[in-house]
């Protein structure tokens, strides 16, 4: 074994070390950085503290810190009970309703924040309660909206895309787009699940018409964020940036004054806990960063790439399968936003091995990191469901395996398929997926 | 916390700035280096301030579920690796921040330096708070330190 392979190992060991001795991850990682530097490279430390702020310096980022201001201005208002009660409305009278409405209210909700811990925190205050009143097992729901939350992650303004675009130099208004369709086809496979395997829960008359209107009406300022934020993104418009800032002027010019004039008084504290919490995610993606940067001067891409080469040759199918392995077990011991930082150099290395689209595999990663933060043996969105749910993670775990197979379903689909995620860049924003504009003036090009 | 906040309600009044001189047709030029300082300083003082809060993301809450001798030396291991690598964040940052002036923000011409501070200062404020966190933990145990790992508000933004 040759001392970069003795280095590698040294640093993934120090941080899973420290990391399950309890020191946070940000300092487990850049602990294990500096070891590994000071003691086989010729690098020079202040390098690798410098990277940290490299890390971060990327302008992609600033648009974390408005999605999660307008996801917690939104919860923190009481506005995210209306956008419940209009999932309500729509799927509520259904067999398992109660739980048709957790998927359609996360994948609503989701298109504000961007966060899959505001969405449980969010989803589980309001709608658990109610579940248990009709009688469904705490466990079954408390893997419910795990899963569901994990759309948060898939579907714009997904906070992972923005990293995945800024560390990878990928279009983040493509893999916004491109996260679309997945979101939407885990959330809809959530509702088939538990229409034909969940509990029945208490059958309720359809809504009247006006009963519809009723729920429709309160929820339509709300819904026009996700607009706001796709719509200006995908046009060209708005950055991410300004758009999830645009976001945030529209909460507090309007949503604020018409619906919930007494929160204006807690606006400092949401900019306070807005202002801390945006600084944990970046935090660990400095450190990840310097631990990333570190790893591809060590030549780790080139001993992953070359092992995975030896099992797959270049065939995409095979890559992307064991991609979605790698990463789905990464995901379970690790955040996914420090996951992206530390893998890039691995998956731009492995995507050009087997000629995938960037996007494709943008979203495909997305997804994958998402899935292990609901699967054992850590599952840090689950673990956290089932304690709002009040059971045990175990029970928790046997109730959500079932579910695992709405997204291997999704996974194969993306992998087998492409245009399922490339299809709607290339219908709405070609360039962001490499397409040109066609010489002879109509229409685009665009790679296979 | 405050200069936290401060930092986020500047750096969106930037971004507000941003896009209505844009619209105006009067582009600002230097609104990407305050975003960007505001953005980056934010980070790092916030870094700091989740040291305070024992916020920030573990893998798991192994010492929470010790008693007596046995956590207060897993507590104070820990707090000892944080200090390290604020020590490192001072010492090498403040390297940086010299080696910043070298380097200019665009198109200022604002050493880069003004951004490359935030390590040390963060890095400062963390080992301060670490030691705090260690004083008071060996006067009064650590025990009632920790967070629940499953608090929502005490979980990373996934």
């Amino acid at each position: 074994m040759d001392t970069n392979s003795i280095a590698i190992i040294v640093m993934i060991v120090t941080f899973l070390y420290l990391g399950y001795q309890g020191v946070p991850v940000a300092f487990a990682l850049m602990a294990g950085a500096l070891v590994t530097t000071a003691f086989f490279t010729k690098i020079s430390l202040p390098s690798i503290v410098g990277q940290m702020f490299n890390g971060v310096n990327q302008l992609e980022f600033l648009a974390i810190p408005f999605f999660l201001l307008a996801g917690d201005m939104m919860t923190q208002a009481n506005i995210t009970a209306r956008l419940i009660r209009f999932a309500q409305a729509l799927v509520g009278h259904l067999r398992s309703g109660l739980a048709h409405v957790v998927s359609i209210s996360s994948m609503l909700f989701a298109g504000i924040s961007g966060s899959m811990t505001a969405d449980v925190a969010a989803i589980s205050t309001v709608v658990m309660p109610h579940m248990e009143e009709e009688g469904y097992d705490p466990a079954f729901s408390a893997a419910l909206v795990a899963s569901a939350s994990t759309i948060a992650a898939m579907v714009p303004p997904s906070i992972m895309a923005i990293v995945y675009g800024a560390v990878g130099n990928v279009s983040i208004a493509g893999l916004f787009l491109g996260g679309a369709t997945p979101g939407l086809m885990v959330g809809v496979g959530l509702m088939v699940y538990s229409y034909l395997f969940g509990p029945p829960g208490m059958r309720k008359r359809r809504p009247t018409f006006g009963e519809l209107m009723g729920a429709t009406r309160p929820a339509l300022l709300p819904l026009m964020i996700p607009i706001i934020i796709v719509g200006g993104v995908a046009s060209g418009v708005f950055t991410p940036a300004e758009a999830g800032m645009i976001a945030v002027v529209y909460i507090i010019v309007v949503l604020l004054p018409l619906m919930a004039r007494g929160h204006f008084r807690r606006l400092p504290r949401d900019f306070m806990e807005a202002a801390v919490l945006y600084s944990l995610p970046m935090s660990a993606v400095a450190s990840a960063s310097a631990v990333g940067w570190l790893m591809a001067y060590l030549g780790a891409p080139d001993i992953v790439h070359g092992w995975i080469e030896s099992v797959s040759g270049d065939n995409r199918v095979v890559i992307m399968y064991l991609m979605v392995v790698v990463l789905t077990i990464a995901g379970d011991f690790l955040d996914g936003v420090p996951a992206i930082a530390i893998f890039m150099p691995i998956i731009i290395s492995l995507s050009q091995l087997g000629h995938i689209h960037p996007v494709h595999m943008g979203v495909l990663i997305i997804v994958s990191l998402a899935f292990g933060l609901i699967t054992p043996p850590y599952g840090l969105i689950l673990l956290l469901s089932s304690t709002l749910a009040g059971v045990s993670f175990a029970r928790a775990l046997r109730q959500a395996v079932p579910l695992y197979c709405v997204y291997f379903l999704v996974i194969s689909v993306i992998i087998f398929f492409p245009n399922v995620v490339l299809w709607l860049p290339r219908l709405i924003l070609p360039t962001s997926v490499g397409c040109f504009p066609s010489p002879s003036g109509s229409g685009y090009i665009c790679p296979p | 916390m405050v200069l936290c906040a401060l930092l986020l309600l500047g750096f969106t009044l930037v971004e507000i700035a941003d896009v209505l001189c844009r619209n105006l047709r009067r582009p600002w030029l230097n609104a990407n280096e305050f975003a960007a300082g505001f953005f980056v300083w934010g980070v790092f003082l916030g870094m700091g301030v989740a040291v305070r809060r024992d916020q920030h993301f573990r893998l798991t809450a192994l010492a929470e579920t010790m008693r007596g001798a046995r956590r207060t030396l897993v507590e104070t291991f820990n707090r000892l690796v944080i200090l390290g690598v604020a020590l490192s964040m001072v010492f090498f940052g403040y390297r940086n921040y010299l080696n910043g002036f070298g380097s200019f923000l665009m198109p200022s011409l604002t050493p880069i330096a003004v951004l490359y501070a935030a390590i040390p200062v963060a890095g400062g404020l963390i080992a301060l708070f670490t030691v705090e966190e260690l004083v008071n933990g060996w006067r009064h145990g650590f025990e009632g330190t920790g967070k629940a790992l499953t608090d929502p508000s005490h979980l990373p933004i996934t």
